[in-house]
């Protein structure tokens, strides 16, 4: 291996691991255990985000629902929840079940509307920032709130649900680990093994790479296509769940920070390890970078608004890597 | 707002009892004109920002003291849509409204409308945006007394030296204005030391503000106040609190109010001391009376000020207040404002 593999292969870490000695010495309280898992904490929701994202970038396709995706699952857990009067699972499977459906409508539009992924999906974001407001007319939804017909809403989130945002596990210091930060990590693992060591996954790849070729090798291409929008769209789920269960209510939002902040993640993860391919692992290692970053950042007190500037250099860097500095972005 | 034959029934109920009650023809004698005959009296609401709890409220504020005025009132909406908004204007002149309140809007695009209503013989009231027109008077909350209410509270809390965490994103016009009275209680009050500011709106607000907040009280664990002059900022930094096991040692103030902040401040050992807010409703009741007393001839003044309220934890707990209802229910001084309120001037409340 040349030093230029070398830098290629392992450049991004060994920034991620600069960075971390920069602010423990920068700050205090930086490097304790407590520090490490709100940091996490903080890129949960954006990381389970960004790996659905990375699902449909394998297959070659993008999703700029997913944003949106997330808030609507917030809305509709809330309204379960508080307005609906009914359990933690309920709302849970309402929004699971909202992801798979936003995902095969997705899937079917881009595959047999023939509608280019970037405008299907941009269609959709719009489509769910009007629906998710139109229950409560756009209210956001809290215990006690008056419904459009006068009416007072009543139901409550529950503690079940309430404890997928705030309950923690024991990890050798008591109450150490948020749920959310668990669910980032398993999910991540999951799609990092559907990916990389599935037929399934490694079929994904092959389409993403040349649809035409793995169409001629007898690979049911739409169905694969079809499958990773509806990844994308349970995981934007996932997130919503964990976003209303940490917030405790239903809010009016858009979404599109976080849309914004797992892509970046997802094409961070692009220059990890060299892969300059979408991929789990780097998913993960660029979110958790940008975490870093702007948890350091805010302990040092820097201004909000150099932290957009961070992420944009952060993000234009990792593309270098990707693009400049690997043989495969030549192709 | 949708109307079901459930609330169309209520509504006519209402109307009979209202009438029933009040007698008709007594109130009109004592009504100056046009409001002898207010079923003549047709007003329009020019809406540029709508959506969310804030501007929701404004309206029922509005079409309360509209019933209770026994006005026509058209509402016009234009969605953020500054061109359309100003095109709403001429479409209200050409309806043959007799008043306009405009809410919100850009200045560069309301000024030559809100002018063009003016020379049309229309009464015009304008609220939360400055159309440089002094035939129209500026309906306000005060956001500097918002945030001394608050601040206030915290002193008498908190005494006078203690370390302050502070949220806050400048160029918002409410939020600088919040500012200013900060800056100026630092100033007053050099026991007051800021170790950090920060400050987001990306959202969801509250999330992200959370993870900031999380950072900055690992940094200084010594904060013992944290002003956040937004609901938003505040439940943010409340989740944050609650996150870092650290209720007990912070107290936050912040400014606004909303059903979800009341419980957020009435759970148990909650950081959330207290809070100051305008209510929107009353807003927008004071926005139709400002406009009424222009239509009879009466000045309401240049300037139309509606003070906010200071809502503390322990009120909201020893009145057993969880929603804006019962908020207005209990606390009188929310519910109404003594703001544009002559004697002939139903109030909506009663």
């Amino acid at each position: 291996m040349t030093v230029r593999d070398i830098a290629i292969r392992y450049g991004f870490i060994a920034l991620l691991v600069g960075l971390i000695i920069f602010f423990t010495l920068a700050t205090d309280g930086f490097a304790s255990p407590q520090a490490a898992v709100f940091i996490f904490q903080s890129v949960a929701i954006t990381g389970v985000l960004a790996l659905g994202v990375t699902a449909t970038l394998v297959v070659g396709g993008f999703d700029l629902s997913i944003g949106s995706v997330a808030t609507t699952a917030m809305m509709a857990s809330a309204y379960v929840l508080v307005v609906l009067e009914q359990n933690a699972l309920v709302a849970v499977l309402a929004c699971l079940a909202i992801g798979v459906l936003v995902g095969l409508i997705n899937g079917f539009l881009i595959v047999y509307m023939r509608v280019p992924d970037l405008l299907a999906t941009l269609g959709m974001m719009f489509l769910l920032v009007g629906l998710q407001r139109i229950p409560t007319e756009g209210r956001s939804i809290a215990t006690g709130m008056t419904m459009p017909d006068g009416t007072v809403a009543n139901g409550t989130f529950s503690p079940a649900f309430l404890a997928l945002g705030r309950h923690r596990f024991d990890f050798f210091i008591p109450s150490l680990i948020p749920v959310s930060v668990v669910v980032l990590l398993v999910l991540a693992v999951l799609i990092w093994f559907f990916l990389e060591y599935t037929r399934f996954g490694r079929m994904m790849y092959a389409v993403g790479s040349n649809p035409k070729a793995a169409e001629l090798a007898g690979a049911p291409v739409k169905a694969y296509k079809i499958w990773a929008y509806v990844i994308s769209g349970v995981f934007a789920s996932i997130g919503g769940i964990l976003l209303a269960a940490r917030l405790g209510r239903g809010d009016i939002a858009s979404g599109n920070n976080l849309l914004l902040d797992a892509v970046a993640a997802a094409l961070i993860g692009f220059a990890v390890l060299g892969a300059a391919k979408p991929n789990a692992f780097g998913t993960t290692i660029g979110a958790l970078f940008v975490g870093v970053l702007l948890q350091g950042l805010t302990m040092m007190n820097a201004p909000y608004y150099t932290q957009d500037f961070v992420k944009g250099v952060v993000l234009v860097v990792a593309l270098v890597f990707t693009f400049a500095l690997s043989h495969r972005g030549r192709s | 707002m949708s109307f079901t034959r459930r609330t169309l029934g209520k509504m006519a109920m209402g109307l009979i009892g209202a009438s029933c009650l009040m007698g008709m023809p007594a109130i009109a004698a004592d009504m100056p004109a046009p409001f002898d005959k207010p079923g003549d009296v047709k007003i329009a609401l020019v809406r540029y920002l709508s959506t969310g709890d804030f501007f929701q409220a404004y309206l029922s504020g509005v079409e309360a003291q509209a019933k209770a005025l026994g006005v026509d009132l058209r509402v016009l909406d234009s969605r953020q849509d500054a061109a359309l908004q100003a095109d709403m204007v001429d479409q209200a002149i050409a309806l043959g409204v007799q008043g306009i309140i405009i809410q919100h809007g850009l200045t560069e695009s309301m000024k030559e409308a809100a002018q063009r209503a003016v020379d049309a013989g229309i009464k015009v009231v304008a609220f939360d945006v400055n159309v440089e027109n002094d035939a129209i008077p500026q309906i306000e909350q005060s956001d500097r007394d918002l945030a001394r209410l608050a601040l206030e509270q915290a002193i008498a809390d908190n005494g006078e030296s203690w370390k302050a965490g502070y949220v806050y994103v400048a160029g918002i016009a409410p939020l600088d204005r919040r500012n200013e009275t900060w800056v100026e209680f630092k100033g007053k009050y050099p026991g007051i030391e800021e170790v950090a500011m920060f400050g987001t709106l990306d959202n969801p607000i509250a999330n992200s503000v959370a993870n900031q907040a999380r950072s900055v009280l690992t940094a200084n664990p010594g904060i013992q106040v944290m002003f956040a002059p937004y609901d938003e900022f505040a439940k943010g930094v409340k989740i944050a609190v609650d996150e870092a096991g650290m209720s007990k040692d912070i107290k936050i103030y912040s400014a606004d109010i909303s059903t979800s902040d009341i419980a957020a401040m009435r759970e148990p050992d909650s950081a959330w001391a207290a809070t100051a807010a305008t209510n929107p409703a009353v807003v927008g009741q004071v926005s139709v009376r400002a406009l009424a007393q222009l239509l009879a001839g009466e000045d309401p003044g240049k300037s139309v000020i509606v003070p906010p309220t200071l809502i503390t934890q322990k009120q909201l707990i020893d009145n057993d207040i969880k929603n804006m209802e019962e908020l207005s229910a209990k606390l009188p001084q929310f519910a109404h404002a003594d703001v544009a309120m002559p004697e002939w001037m139903p109030n909506p409340n009663e």
